[in-house]
């Protein structure tokens, strides 16, 4: 089978071949020794393993055959309340069949982005559909999931990764692939990513498909075209006071590549927030400016004047804060 | 040559050299031709658009005389249903020469003209011709307007799409004065720069002038120009927004939209695009844009609700936006030109620029070099401006088109593909599609791009298909 991305390549395919989260795979391990368990939320940040072990547990308890066993859903691609009325419950009413065990597992992702409404229908379905099916949910954050659904899952919260870990995680597929990594931009990788494993690994494919040995200069070169980095050059262009060309990234994100308006709003927010020259004060403006924006895109407003507003702020707070 | 022809007639080009302006655009028409020599192109329809009177159908016409094709015109005047766009494919499809030994080639021009509803299916069955047709065919649009995405949304993915822009000036100062010197007419150069300037690179429409200030005549005078002076002069879109812009009543700002040639929307994004440039204060800035989004509320409120509250959008839109301007000075472009030379890491001392009535010059004192050229193209570029052939200066207009549309129908296809190749990958990858769009499929194209082996793994992988390959590798 050809391998694509590293990322996937290098997935743990078993749970013993998880080297950290080691509390909550023995705990794993036991689910599958005892061939039974009960619904999961899995919430922890972005690449430190949630959908791994979960995949791996399927594959421990079912064997290869697991994916007639299992359903992935991404909750980010269908959040309303259809697909639990549809694929759902399709899926979870019927019993397995020639499986080791008497039930399936269905997997949503990003579970948190799920609407209210249809996080409610999916309680209801959760309790109906027990024995022939159990529900694993996935997600960054606990708070933005219901409690009904809290309280019937046993929840497992996932830490970010150790630095040492992840260094070594990278260096291991680095090795294995025969890329020469320096320290610089071992230390970039790390910090680029902020522990996501996944983007690390992404990031580092990248720059070795351009660079025989991986400095922090070739990390920082592949890193500038994913979107969230564009997103914060946009941001950083309009607190420099050049409004003109942060709309043309701001077109440019739009229009060549696609992005969906609520995605911009959601990057620019949490960059805003985590954003260590812009002070307090304007931060609050400038949450009240996004929040603004984000309620008018509900109400169907069009996005680029409405974005647009958003840097003629930022380049004023750039402007004041001089 | 008969005299008696209208002078715009009389001084089509009849080959490449005759062609005035939009150089590249010729080229990579002409390219795309020629390609034909090796049988039928990946894409085998040309898609031509932009303003009227810039020589989109005469450039076909010519380079169809040059490399001697047989020409197929159809145009709105004809009917093109279905029937009758079959009857064509049968043409084209069959035989690829005509009885001289020619090469056909076909010509479906004002295809803004296609009604949907009387040539019904006709859209459709262009899209087969294109599919199937073994000669090429060249599509010509004038000014993509509102909903013409959407409609010819099945024709831009087959199509090479070129655009063809206004002719600055410049060409058309040069190209009147040798036509009026060949009619053996002086005329005062500010006289030829003021009908220039009024023609807003309409090339057609500039000649179309002359003739009825110049013929029968030795030599035209600027005072002789005057009294054509406000007639269509008041309904050209740059016109209407510096009236905006200056105005001293809300009546005044508001009349204009009963005054413009385009449509409010289309106004609207001219407002738009512009205001940055002219409103350069942050704080007014800030204010103008304020009150232009909430006049897309009240759009989007007219819309859902009652088109009475479309007056409150006018409202906000014309007198709103411009009564914000007290300190801004407009400089804002000059001083944008001369960032974007900066950035691409040339002294200004290798450029001069100045000002003219249509906007700032860039006029580089020395041979760049290809490379330097390029990057120096693409900067600025951005800042709205274009290369002007055999003038060698770049010209920033004051005043710009809406910028959005255009790259919004140039990227469309890109854009498709990029849904379709995340979407695939996200399956891979276990992530959201969105995910993919933003983080993994940048990276997935590096990757790709970086050598044969890799895109050949990839490949497999995703099990792509043969557009989607392409979209990777482009």
């Amino acid at each position: 089978m050809s391998s694509g991305m590293w990322a996937e390549k290098y997935r743990p395919k078993t749970l013993d071949e998880i080297v950290n989260q080691k509390e909550i795979v023995s705990r794993l391990k036991n689910f599958v020794q005892e061939k039974n368990l009960p619904h999961l939320l899995l919430v922890g940040p972005a690449g430190v393993g949630k959908t791994t072990s979960i995949l791996a547990l399927a594959r421990d308890l079912y064997g290869p055959g697991y994916r007639n066993f299992t359903l992935e859903l991404n909750a980010s691609d269908e959040r309303g309340i259809d697909v639990i009325r549809d694929k759902v419950k399709n899926f979870a009413r019927t019993a397995a069949i020639a499986s080791p065990v008497s039930f399936k597992i269905l997997i949503m992702d990003e579970a948190d982005s799920l609407t209210s409404a249809a996080q409610h229908a999916l309680r209801r379905t959760m309790e109906i559909y027990t024995r022939t099916c159990r529900f694993c949910l996935i997600g960054n954050y606990s708070e933005n999931i219901i409690d009904p659904i809290q309280s019937r899952c046993s929840i497992f919260r996932y830490g970010p990764l150790d630095e040492s870990d992840a260094k070594g995680w990278i260096m291991y597929i680095a090795k294995n692939e025969g890329v020469e990594v320096l320290d610089e931009g071992l230390e970039a990788l790390y910090q680029a990513s902020g522990g996501d494993l996944r983007k690390a690994t992404n990031l580092l494919q990248a720059a070795a498909a351009t660079r025989s040995a991986i400095d922090d200069v070739s990390v920082y070169e592949v890193l500038g075209k994913v979107s969230p980095e564009r997103v914060r050059a946009m941001i950083q262009t309009s607190l420099d006071g050049n409004f003109l060309e942060a709309r043309e990234i701001l077109r440019d994100l739009l229009i060549v590549q696609g992005l969906a308006p609520d995605d911009i709003i959601r990057m620019t927010y949490s960059e805003l927030m985590k954003h260590t020259v812009i002070s307090e004060e304007w931060k609050v403006k400038l949450s009240d400016a996004v929040g603004e924006v984000d309620f008018r895109l509900t109400q169907g407003a069009r996005p680029e004047i409405q974005l647009s507003t958003l840097l003629a702020h930022l380049a004023l707070a750039g402007e004041k804060m001089k | 040559m008969s005299t008696d022809q209208p002078w715009s007639h009389r001084y089509r080009p009849e080959s490449k050299e005759d062609i005035q302006g939009n150089g590249e655009a010729v080229d990579k028409l002409e390219a795309w031709l020629r390609s034909w020599e090796k049988g039928p192109p990946k894409k085998r329809a040309a898609f031509i658009y932009g303003p009227p009177g810039i020589g989109k159908t005469a450039t076909v016409q010519a380079l169809a005389a040059e490399l001697s094709f047989d020409l197929m015109e159809v145009n709105a005047s004809d009917s093109r249903s279905k029937n009758q766009i079959e009857e064509l494919i049968g043409k084209t499809a069959g035989q690829t020469v005509n009885v001289f030994g020619q090469r056909r080639m076909l010509l479906l021009d004002e295809m803004e003209g296609v009604d949907g509803q009387r040539d019904r299916g006709g859209i459709t069955a262009i899209a087969d011709l294109i599919k199937t047709t073994m000669s090429p065919v060249v599509l010509v649009a004038t000014t993509i307007g509102e909903n013409m995405e959407e409609k010819f949304r099945s024709l831009l993915d087959k199509a090479v799409l070129i655009e063809f822009q206004p002719i600055p000036s410049y060409e058309v100062v040069e190209r009147l004065e040798r036509i009026a010197r060949e009619n053996g007419v002086t005329v005062h150069p500010e006289a030829l720069e003021t009908l220039a300037v009024k023609s807003q690179g309409d090339l057609r429409s500039a000649i179309n002038d002359l003739e009825a200030v110049a013929r029968g005549k030795t030599r035209v005078e600027p005072e002789d120009i005057e009294w054509m002076g406000e007639r269509d002069r008041q309904d050209y879109t740059p016109n209407i927004i510096n009236r905006i812009f200056s105005a001293r009543s809300l009546w005044e700002a508001r009349q204009t939209i009963s005054q413009s040639m385009i449509p409010y929307e289309d106004l609207f994004d001219w407002i738009y695009e512009n205001l940055p440039y002219i409103v350069d204060d942050p704080g007014e800035r800030l204010e103008a844009l304020s009150v232009l989004a909430k006049a897309d509320i009240y759009q989007n409120r007219a819309r859902s609700t009652d088109y009475r509250l479309l007056k409150y959008m006018f409202n906000l839109m014309t007198g709103g936006v411009a009564f914000t301007k007290k300190v801004s000075k407009g400089l804002g472009l000059m001083k944008q030109v001369q960032q974007a030379v900066l950035r691409s890491g040339l002294p200004l001392s290798n450029f001069q620029t100045s000002e003219t009535r249509e906007g700032v010059l860039v006029n580089p004192v020395r041979w760049l070099g290809r490379d330097k050229w390029g990057e120096l193209n693409g900067a600025i570029r951005s800042v709205g401006g274009r290369w002007v052939y055999g003038q060698n200066v770049w010209l920033v207009p004051y005043l710009r088109e809406p910028q959005n549309k255009w790259r919004y129908i140039t990227t469309y296809n890109d854009r498709r593909k990029t849904r379709e190749v995340a979407a695939k990958l996200a399956q891979r990858t276990h992530t959201s599609t969105q995910e993919a769009v933003t983080e993994t499929l940048p990276l997935l194209r590096i990757i790709y791009r970086s050598g044969q082996e890799a895109a050949d793994e990839i490949d497999a992988w995703l099990d792509l298909e043969d557009k989607e390959r392409e979209f990777l590798g482009s």
